[in-house]
């Protein structure tokens, strides 16, 4: 873009944000760049702080074709969903971070984007509730970011449906008019609906179209979310972690009752090394965590609650022993070394610094898609014999397992860590990565979340769902000025 | 001419629809097809017909379904499909033409690892469940009862049940599914448009699931679903069981581990206590409250008619109104164990009282009743038909106030002999997904065959909607009428607006009848006609009323030009 | 009474399609989930029991006419009862098979009549039975058995076997049999041989309201003349029709009417039948629907809000014979009885009645072909049944299918039991 282009944008910009809240130094820049230097620098960065800022920005953007691109978390921005166009406007949300209400009666909150997971524990443990968190989140992760792409929550039995735990959110389509969703819609405003018992719990809707949905999972392409509603849960007065240390194909026969029951909070099941790295902090304490492990760990938390805590615990803990027994594994209390105590502040908040997938070898590439239960076991072969293949060391990718709908679907994550100060190693990494993108997505891995690379791929699959998904965005963003070229909406 | 000025359909669209579903799968035959006019339900009309479709078919599988579809959208003709088809939604506009998908009655596929089942539209909830009880697995049942279509709750009416504390709500349970466009392309949404697997139905990217339907579906207004992978829930006895016997007759026993009891709360206030912690003990697995005076005129409307006269009698049965229902299912003794003594604790700290209904006989009918869900047409036996208002699903406390307001309502028609006297305050209430929302309705009865009735419905159902505007709920079921939408768009953030976008998307001639989706016409079968009305409400109360609660959220730019 | 006493049974329909389902307490399976044939058959709404009191109600106001496809939907019902017995579960106030009741009679006023049911009617006037055989052979079966003549010798039981019975070549072993049963016994027994005529229960069942008052006028009169105190039959069709049809047009019988599976019954219950030999066998029961649902007796009309009325008027089918029967099997050493889903009340019906055998062959066998393939899932050796109408469809759907299951009488096992040869 033009230097006068440029400063005229600036201008406007400052026009609805103020001049401070317009940046385009290139230190700045960068930080919304992916990590691996591929791709552009957008051309400036804005940073609202409410949404008539936010709307007018979009009401800018219709007017003269700029392409925004919505972000709340901190960098790094691994994925590429926010990864800029040339010439795009990144629109930081992450100075919009007032958690608005916190109702203890009714389990939930109130968001912004720029509000991070640590915070919202730490507010929400206050009144005795408790923030449901995907694995480790990142020091700098939106809440909001994390719920609107929907990332797997690590309790499966809270998580009724694809959407949460985000619930009503008000946001600004592509077109610059603003929406609420589900219950919040109205009648009345928040203060009114407060004042008469709502506290903006249904997702759905209003009427007859789910626009929540609409707007989850679209990488920033059909509008901004300006505030969310998200469900929170009873913090449990007795919790307890354990752990069942066995092979993939006992823990999956031991899985499917607990999780039909819903027995279990946090129920996830990591290799070796996802597990250490997970649980240690260096990289030697990792290796030499994830050598001790054979096979996959189980790490699954126990509660109770109000009434009768410890009966509640005692109950499950016998019944869960019953179904490890048939199952022929074994409940503990550690994994090789690694004590329940240790698992629990590890599960409880976001992860610390390095961030764990860092922890390793300094860089990752994550491999993510839906699958079930039942079908993990050829992925993590196939994912084996393409390290193999490809001569990246088996101990060095992380297989996270995540059941998510009360354990109907899996999560299915591999994390392939490399050094990214070796432009080998990263090159290694990289050509595996694709290549086992593209195996899992032949074996039928369900890439729901196509980041970057994945969109076409994942896409080709399915010309009818473009078309819909096209359909769609005519409505939202008619004029395609919302994070541009993403998913399957890229230009003619 | 518009589509809906065609009352029959031309021969040669006849003959071409004819060709795709067989002679046998076709009909324009009048009295046949008044057999689809038949709607009393939630009608407003005293006659209780909906127009006459101009002829009925059959599709037997999808592909015929696309191609019925396409043939409309060649020759301009009003299309709606339905799958159980009750309710006056089901009706196609006189002219167009009738979808009965009875003939796509099969169960897919059952997985009972991954707890999904795929059905066609004419596959009912008891017919489902029936596959599922010995396999230790159970589906949501609806409050339409358990003859309704599981399809057309998860893709396209509402879905609440007395099982959402455990098994939550019909749309909430869907996965992939299976679509047929209204311009009869092929949609097959999440998961099983990328590999033809049915465990995932959002995504890539954005869920479609959310252009498919909201809070409730389009009722037939955007293009016809025929296939749908539905979520499948823990049953934690052992099968099913056989006893003899079909209502109040029907004593079987209940199975190990699994309890039903009473809990009378002593007022709302208590009710709402408990409630909250019933929720977050998390240990429900079917529950509603069920006021005495709806079970007394289900089982013995003799008597509930006679009843009004003896007010001493009335007052004893008001005084246990706030009663829930409420089953626990454990999978071992030790949690039954915890369960009862939770449930028990949190009734003594509520000032609640518990009755074991196991140790009476009517517990095994309740328990199945409810398991089965073959209680709800109990509701027609009292005068013949009900209403319901509101629908609203938000928090306990709106609920219970929402709930107030209703009985308030109610009880003025009541009074003047305009609907059945249920003897007690009658909300259909239950908390969804382990307490995160609550479900609230306030039920009518009343006798379709008594015009005053009818009336006196309409003039509720109308001051219902007012009260839940002045109370910032939605309109709940009463936004299937297209005023009522044109009404309270504007209150909530103008979403019909959107929602009219999408269906000219995805429907570009406007062939699937909108009329309970999008449309704001004003049609006289579902009007709500305010000013012919007779209810309570001055104008100008009316009028600011709405004022205060017109949105915050300002109205589309592209309306305002 | 007419079509138009029943309008509002018909405005109250609720649509809520129970009609069309097994009560749903006692849906023990998705095959076998459904209760009525037609709609099961034939899918549009119209074909079910609401559908029908839909129709009859556009016709009543005007919305339609009678036509020729009309009366086609009407007649495509066996009358079983089923959709009435689901409805009455959450109904007091709708009789569901009176309407369908008068909606035949409103096709034959309006001439709407199946030319299968035509000829049929000439069989009747010709030679007293529905079959077209002559009536001087109808007395045939009993040669050599040397029951009594009802016309002219004194009897304690009047023994009635109907129409296929009496003609039936494949059949006449069983009534014969039956006979010989009764005798056993003790029972002195007679019969009108070559004197009885059809009971009239078809015509009825057709809307003929004038020739059924005028056969169950002829019934009563040889009943009278007989001074026989007990009327036994094994035609469950004939059954249902003297305990239901005969009284509510004023020809009630002035005896007791049994049919054979509650006289056989109380013969082994008070030890006048012996039964001996063990006959090993697994089977499965049909219920017929006249035996079951469709014979509940008529008590009286009831004026007004049919939801005041006493219970002890609302046909629900619990009053059937369902105990008798299964009782009977139950004797028999060596018989073991697996029910199927739908027994009872709730029975699916063999596809016979109603005029569908007449009318619509093709859809009987189907509907007995639906009943065979659910009796076949039980494991059962054989099928086991109390009505001829339900046998003959049975064996023949049977034969047609490839269906490999043997239909016997009730009284063919009885029979072996008892080494009666």
């Amino acid at each position: 873009m033009a230097v006068k282009a440029v400063e005229d944008l600036k201008e406007r910009l400052a026009g609805i944000v103020g001049e401070t809240s317009v940046n385009d130094d290139r230190n700045d820049l960068l930080q919304y760049a992916r990590p691996d230097g591929d791709g552009h620098l957008p051309t400036c960065v804005v940073r609202p702080v409410n949404p008539e800022q936010v709307t007018a920005l979009v009401v800018l953007a219709n007017e003269t074709g700029l392409n925004l691109v919505p972000v709340s978390s901190g960098p790094p921005h691994a994925r590429g969903g926010t990864a800029p166009e040339s010439g795009a406007v990144m629109v930081d949300l992450s100075a919009m971070d007032r958690i608005v209400r916190m109702d203890r009666r009714n389990k939930v909150a109130i968001v912004e984007p720029g509000v991070t997971f640590g915070r919202l524990a730490s507010e929400a443990s206050k009144v005795g509730l408790k923030a449901l968190m995907p694995l480790l989140p990142r020091q700098r992760k939106s809440v909001l970011a994390s719920y609107l792409e929907r990332e797997p929550i690590i309790i499966p039995k809270y998580h009724w449906d694809a959407t949460d735990p985000l619930l009503c959110m008000e946001v600004v389509f592509g077109t610059g008019d603003m929406f609420r969703t589900g219950s919040a819609a109205g009648p009345g405003s928040l203060e009114q609906q407060w004042e008469h018992g709502e506290a903006q719990k249904n997702p759905m809707g209003p009427g007859q179209t789910d626009f929540g949905r609409l707007v989850q999972g679209a990488q920033g392409t059909m509008g901004i979310v300006t505030w969310g509603s998200v469900k929170l849960e009873v913090m449990p007065s007795e919790h307890r972690i354990y752990f069942v240390n066995d092979s993939l194909e006992r823990l999956i026969e031991f899985a499917y009752p607990v999780l039909r029951r819903k027995m279990a909070d946090e129920f996830l099941i990591l290799d070796g090394t996802a597990f250490a790295t997970t649980m240690r902090g260096g990289a030697a304490e990792i290796g030499d965590l994830a050598g001790r492990i054979p096979g996959y760990v189980l790490v699954l938390g126990i509660s109770g609650y109000e009434y009768f805590p410890g009966e509640r615990v005692t109950y499950l803990v016998n019944d869960m022993a019953d179904l490890a027994k048939e199952a022929g594994v074994a409940l503990t209390r550690s994994a090789a070394g690694v004590d329940h105590l240790e698992a629990e502040r590890a599960l409880s908040g976001p992860s610390g610094e390095p961030y764990y997938k860092h922890r390793m070898k300094g860089g990752s590439r994550d491999l993510f898609f839906l699958t079930t239960l039942d079908r993990v076991p050829a992925f993590t072969a196939a994912m084996e014999s393409l390290a193999q293949e490809h001569g990246h060391p088996v101990g060095e990718i992380g297989t996270y397992i995540q059941p998510i709908q009360h354990g109907r679907t899996v999560h299915l994550e591999f994390d392939i860590y490399f050094d990214p100060g070796s432009a080998k190693d990263a090159a290694r990494a990289g050509g595996l990565f694709s290549a086992a993108a593209k195996a899992c997505q032949e074996m039928g891995g369900f890439f729901s979340r196509p980041y970057g690379p994945w969109a076409d791929m994942a896409f080709e699959a399915c010309p009818d769902t473009v078309d819909a998904l096209l359909k769609v965005k005519r409505v939202l963003d008619p004029r395609g000025v919302m994070n541009r070229n993403k998913l399957c909406f890229k230009e003619a | 001419m518009k589509p809906e000025e065609l009352q029959k359909l031309p021969p040669e669209v006849y003959k071409e629809l004819e060709e795709v579903v067989g002679p046998e799968n076709i009909s324009e035959e009048p009295a046949l097809l008044d057999g689809y006019a038949w709607q009393p339900t939630f009608n407003s009309s005293p006659d209780l017909w909906v127009p006459r479709c101009a002829a009925a078919v059959l599709p037997g599988s999808t592909e015929e379904v696309q191609a019925v579809v396409r043939i409309c959208n060649k020759h301009n003709i009003l299309y709606k499909a339905h799958s159980t088809g009750w309710g006056t939604f089901n009706a196609v506009k006189a002219g167009g033409i009738v979808l009965d998908m009875r003939r796509m009655n099969r169960i897919v596929e059952i997985d009972e690892k991954n707890m999904y089942a795929v059905v066609e539209p004419y596959v009912s909830g008891i017919s489902l469940q029936a596959e599922l009880l010995s396999r230790g697995l159970n589906c949501h049942m609806i409050g339409a009862g358990c003859g309704a279509s599981l399809l057309a709750s998860a893709t396209s009416g509402v879905g609440d049940g007395w099982d959402g504390i455990s098994m939550s709500y019909s749309p909430r349970n869907v996965l992939g599914v299976e679509w047929v466009l209204p311009d009869g392309e092929l949609l097959q949404m999440g998961s099983l448009g990328s590999h033809g697997t049915w465990f995932s139905g959002d995504g890539p990217g954005p869920s479609l699931r959310g252009a498919m339907r909201g809070w409730c579906g389009a009722f037939g207004g955007l293009g016809v679903f025929t296939r749908v992978a539905v979520k499948i829930f823990n049953w934690p006895a052992n099968g099913d069981h056989r006893s003899e016997g079909l209502m109040f007759d029907y004593l079987p026993p209940l199975p190990e581990n699994l309890k039903v009891f009473m809990v009378v709360f002593r007022d709302r206030g208590s009710f709402a206590e408990g409630m909250y912690k019933i929720g977050e003990a998390e240990i429900g697995y079917i529950q509603c409250r069920n006021a005495l005076g709806m079970i007394l005129g289900g089982a013995l409307p003799r008597f509930q008619r006679k009843l009004p006269g003896v007010p001493a009698m009335v007052e004893m049965l008001k005084s246990m109104q706030f009663c829930l229902t409420h089953i626990i299912a454990a999978n071992s003794p030790r949690e039954l164990a915890y369960q009862e003594k939770a449930l028990r604790a949190i009734a003594l700290d509520s000032e609640a009282f518990v009755l074991d209904m196991g140790q009476l006989p009517l517990g095994g009918l309740l328990f199945w009743g409810l398991v089965k869900d073959s209680l709800p047409p109990l509701i027609f036996r009292i005068g013949g038909q009900f209403s319901s208002v509101f629908g609203h699903d938000e928090t306990w406390d709106s609920s219970i106030l929402l709930n107030r307001v209703g009985q308030e309502i109610k009880q003025k028609w009541i009074d003047r002999d305009g609907m059945i006297d249920d003897l007690a305050d009658n909300a259909w209430m239950f908390l969804q997904e382990d307490g995160m929302w609550t479900h609230c309705e306030e039920l009518i009865l009343y006798d379709p065959r008594e015009e005053k009735h009818v009336r006196s419905v309409n003039n509720a159902i109308a001051e219902a909607m007012i009260s839940a505007v002045e109370h910032c709920q939605g309109p709940g079921f009463m936004l299937l009428n297209p005023m009522v939408r044109r009404m309270l768009s504007p209150m909530m953030s103008h979403y019909n607006f959107w929602t009219k976008k999408l269906k000219k998307e995805f429907d570009p001639l406007g062939l699937s009848d909108d009329v309970a989706y999008c449309s704001e016409e004003d049609v006289e079968e579902a009007d709500i006609d305010l000013e012919n009305m007779t209810f309570d409400i001055p104008p100008e109360e009316l009028a600011r009323i709405f004022e205060e609660r017109i949105s915050v959220i300002p109205a589309p730019r592209e309306m305002a030009q | 009474m007419a079509l138009t006493d029943y309008v509002r049974d018909m405005r109250g329909c609720s649509r809520c399609s129970s009609c069309k389902w097994v009560p749903f307490n006692q849906v023990k399976s998705w095959r076998n989930a459904m209760n009525c044939p037609a709609i099961t058959r034939f899918n549009f709404h119209a074909y079910s029991g609401s559908g029908k009191m839909n129709m009859g109600l556009s016709h009543l106001q005007g919305r339609s006419e009678l036509t020729e496809g009309a009366a086609d939907i009407i007649y495509h019902c066996q009358l079983c009862g089923a959709c009435e017995v689901s409805c009455k579960v959450y109904r007091d106030d709708i009789d569901l098979t009176d309407v369908l009741l008068e909606l035949r009679a409103t096709c034959v006023e309006e001439g709407q009549l199946m030319v299968e049911h035509m000829a049929m009617l000439d069989f009747l006037k010709r030679d007293d039975n529905p079959l077209g055989e002559p009536k001087s052979t109808r007395g045939d079966w009993t040669e050599g058995l040397g029951l009594k003549d009802i016309n002219r010798e004194p009897a304690d039981v009047m023994f009635h076997a109907g129409c296929r019975f009496s003609y039936d070549p494949d059949l006449r072993e069983i009534v014969r049999g039956t006979a010989r049963l009764l005798q056993s016994s003790g029972a002195v027994v007679g019969v009108a041989g070559g004197e009885e005529s059809c009971c009239g229960g078809r015509v009825y069942e057709l809307g003929y309201r004038g020739e059924a008052a005028n056969y169950a006028e002829d019934m009563l009169s040889r009943v009278k003349a007989s001074g026989a105190t007990t009327l036994v039959t094994g035609c469950s069709d004939c059954y249902a029709h003297f305990k239901y049809a005969y009284p509510r047009i004023g020809k009630e019988l002035p005896v007791e009417v049994l049919h054979v599976t509650e006289y056989l019954d109380r013969a082994i219950t008070e030890g006048r039948l012996r039964l001996r030999d063990s006959v090993p066998m697994k089977v499965t029961y049909h219920d017929p629907c006249h035996l079951g649902r469709m014979s509940e007796p008529f008590i009286c009309d009831w004026e007004g809000d049919k939801l005041l009325r006493p219970m002890s008027l609302k046909r629900t089918g619990k009053g059937g014979i369902y105990d008798p029967p299964r009782r009977v099997l139950s004797s028999i050493p060596g018989v073991r009885l697996e029910e199927m889903e739908r027994i009872r009340e709730y029975s699916w019906c063999c596809g016979a009645g109603g005029g569908v055998l007449e009318c619509d062959p093709e859809f009987a066998a189907w509907t007995a072909g639906e009943r065979l393939q659910e009796a076949i899932s039980t494991g059962a050796e054989a099928m086991v049944t109390a009505c001829p109408w339900c046998e003959r469809l049975f064996k023949d759907a049977a034969g047609e299918s490839g269906l490999d299951l043997p239909v016997y009488d009730i009284t063919q096992i009885v029979l072996r039991s008892t080494g009666t040869r």
